[in-house]
């Protein structure tokens, strides 16, 4: 399908100049426009920076065809996706919308998101201004894309990183992993002075991050591959996101 | 003519209601559907969840009530009546399988019926399907009512005599179209539940029971004569058993949310037609085994349970009785989920009106369809005449099978350009030829009224469309 190939646009091109050579990340919004949800303000400047695909959802129990419900409440969903594509737009950055009706909501965004070749995914939570941003790191993430992205969304202004690895006792070097993304950060011109680190040990890192989550505006995480506690009890960044008072940003592993 | 004309279609209905066109064909293919405005579709039943729909549509029946009076009428051979009728549904479902994977939509049949054969045929099989579907819901209900009351005397609860097949089924019919209306919660997750609960007890049984007839525990029963009564009764028994092979059709009416329906489809349609023939053939085999057929037939609808008691005693009768409780839930629960997609795809086309096809917001849930499959289903039950409703219902099912057949060979006698179906039925010619006759052949092996009702049912279809919708065309309209 061609039109899933992403068009080089005038605003691209403009942010590659914003941003030496590098493409801005892409950032699949994921929103049940039918249920009233949506992205304030504070968060839509924040994402300003990135490339936005926003992805206007309904889930339908599954006796429900989705022709069915595409039917009556298509115009209803695009309208309310334009909507809300307008308020990015209103900060001067295009957007890509997308309208679905499924049954299943991993299932969809997992395949726009694949589709698009989307860099990370936002999990919406209420928030006020941002600019505090964790990064627990609890197992293998892909650094450059974390950096590219918190770099390029902290670019300019005068928010904090706080890297925070999480060590579970397993064999995962957390302390090194953080010491590549402080350095990465550094690479990508964020001035040292932003950065914290910070280390701990942790029995569960998902309740630890849900803790600290009132500390800060936003958490940056990575996607963190299947495991079996997750399939039992869900995956862990929605689990966080569930639980925490922040939106939450998950980074994607690269596929090959 | 039509006030508001679509591409591709002529016309409204009486009240100004076009056709209307949902998916692009063209798109209709591995996880997603577009549609025109370029709206994602999302397909989320896989295969499993295909065959579950097809098996737990079909085993209802079959297992539970046949073997005793197939038994009887002919002898152990009615093991074959029932391979006989798995290789009539298959001529069925290999070309309904081909017209699902070129039109991977919503409706099933009545779909590829209306695109093939004209909006006339449509309608008649559309509307009378819903209602064949209703009484097919009407008589699993009341079985599930005799179950349950079978499960509870089994049990030892003592009801005093009190009636409770009908109430039993009343309010277990209300507590399905509830679920279905206000179930946010899958509904659909709960049929491969039951599906596969029901399974393993049947293979948990027939193993058991397969060994046993085999002589591995103890004494190896006497083979009595295959053919008992000569080889021509197995051929009319097949007739009167082939009513437990259908449904699955039904996994077409929700071909709109198979995943790569290309594949998918045909194998979940030939899957579950062969997963149930092997259950049935074994457990007549089984049954045939243990007790004789003769004995058997003494037995009449129960003869599964008492073919359980002798192998393990009070517990197997307990366990057959619930298996045939969930059969009964599975199948009840499938035909309901199936009316509200017929009932749409004929509204859908304007062929009845549009508003039978909306949805409520809150739930997600299409309240009017789904109430127009539970209401007439509880009336009926009431009513108590299920036994020849359930002929009326396989009566309506053979006259779709039939023109499916019809539909398949007309489609590719001239085959439109859009027509580009993933599987192609080898021999199409031949094996739609034979599914078409043996389709309606199996139809005048039915009582008297029964065929009236059907008639009648079919005529009063057909009336409905040319007072209603006698402009709408669909014929080459995808």
């Amino acid at each position: 399908m061609s039109d899933d190939d992403p068009a080089p646009t005038a605003e691209s091109i403009m942010s590659d100049n914003d941003l030496d050579i590098r493409e801005p990340p892409r950032i699949l919004v994921p929103v049940e426009v039918l249920e009233g949800e949506s992205i304030s303000e504070s968060l839509v400047e924040f994402l300003a920076p990135a490339r936005i695909i926003l992805l206007g959802y309904h889930v339908l129990p599954e006796q429900t065809p989705t022709e069915q419900a595409s039917m009556q409440f298509e115009d209803r969903a695009r309208t309310a996706v334009e909507d809300i594509a307008d308020t990015f737009r209103g900060v001067g950055r295009g957007v890509e919308t997308r309208v679905a009706f499924t049954h299943d909501r991993d299932q969809t965004v997992e395949r726009v998101a694949e589709e698009v070749g989307a860099t990370a995914i936002l999990l919406p939570n209420p928030s006020s201004d941002i600019e505090d941003v964790l990064v627990p790191i609890r197992g293998a993430v892909d650094v450059g894309r974390l950096a590219d992205l918190v770099s390029t969304l902290l670019g300019g202004h005068a928010g904090t990183v706080t890297l925070w690895g999480l060590d579970t006792g397993g064999e995962y070097d957390t302390d090194a992993a953080v010491e590549r993304a402080r350095e990465t950060l550094l690479d990508r011109g964020l001035p040292a002075e932003q950065i914290t680190a910070e280390h701990a040990e942790s029995e569960s890192p998902v309740w630890d991050i849900v803790d600290r989550s009132g500390e800060f505006d936003i958490i940056v995480m990575g996607a963190g591959g299947p495991s079996l506690l997750s399939s039992l009890f869900g995956d862990p960044t929605e689990r966080v996101a569930e639980g925490a008072v922040a939106p939450v940003i998950v980074v994607r592993t690269r596929e090959d | 003519m039509g006030t508001t004309p679509e591409p591709g279609t002529g016309a409204t209905n009486r009240a100004g209601e076009a056709p209307e066109q949902v998916g692009l064909s063209t798109e209709a293919e591995g996880e997603t559907t577009v549609t025109e405005e370029g709206t994602e579709l999302e397909r989320s039943i896989g295969l499993v969840g295909g065959i579950a729909i097809g098996v737990g549509t079909m085993i209802g029946a079959g297992i539970f009530v046949f073997p005793g009076l197939a038994a009887g009428r002919a002898g152990p051979a009615a093991a074959g009546s029932f391979a006989i009728g798995a290789v009539i549904a298959l001529l069925v479902a290999l070309p309904a399988s081909e017209l699902a994977t070129a039109m991977p939509k919503s409706g099933g049949g009545y779909y590829f019926i209306s695109r093939a054969l004209g909006a006339l045929p449509g309608a008649v099989v559309g509307i009378s399907i819903w209602l064949g579907l209703v009484f097919a819901t009407a008589f699993y209900l009341v079985g599930f009512g005799n179950y349950a009351a079978a499960l509870l005397a089994e049990a030892g609860v003592n009801l005093g005599g009190v009636p409770i097949v009908i109430p039993m089924a009343l309010v277990f019919g209300v507590l399905l179209t509830a679920l279905n209306l206000f179930g946010t919660e899958n509904a659909a997750k709960l049929q491969n539940y039951v599906v596969g609960l029901l399974l393993t007890i049947l293979v948990l049984f027939l193993s058991y029971g397969g060994l046993d007839a085999l002589g591995v525990f103890g004494t190896q029963s006497t083979p009595e004569t295959f053919f008992r009564f000569g080889p021509f009764p197995m051929f009319t028994t097949a007739a009167l058993v082939f009513t437990s092979y259908l449904g699955f059709a039904q996994v077409a009416t929700v071909a709109g949310d198979i995943k790569d329906p290309g594949r998918n489809l045909p194998l979940a349609m030939v899957g579950s037609v062969l997963i149930v023939a092997v259950l049935y053939v074994a457990t007549i085999f089984v049954a045939t085994s243990a007790f004789g057929s003769a004995r058997l037939e003494t037995f009449g609808e129960t003869a599964i349970v008492e073919v359980a008691r002798n192998f393990v005693g009070g517990t197997g009768a307990l366990a057959i009785l619930l298996a045939g409780l969930l059969a009964t839930v599975s199948s009840a629960n499938a035909s309901i989920l199936s009316t509200s997609r017929a009932v749409f795809a004929v509204s859908k086309d304007a062929i009845i009106p549009k508003a039978a096809a909306r949805m409520n917001l809150k739930y997600g849930t299409p309240h009017v369809a789904l109430a127009m499959a539970g209401g007439p289903v509880l009336v009926l039950v009431a009513l108590g005449e299920v036994e020849v409703l359930a002929e009326v219902a396989s009566f309506l099912h053979l006259v779709m099978y039939g023109l499916m057949c019809v539909a398949l060979i007309s489609m590719r006698r001239d085959e439109p350009e859009w027509y580009d179906p993933d599987f192609r039925v080898p021999a199409h010619r031949l094996v739609a030829g034979i599914g078409a006759i043996a389709s309606f052949g199996l139809i005048l092996f039915m009582q008297t009224t029964s065929q009236v009702i059907g008639l009648a049912i079919m005529l009063a279809a057909a009336g409905w469309y040319k007072y209603y919708a006698a402009d709408v065309e669909l014929k080459g309209v995808l």
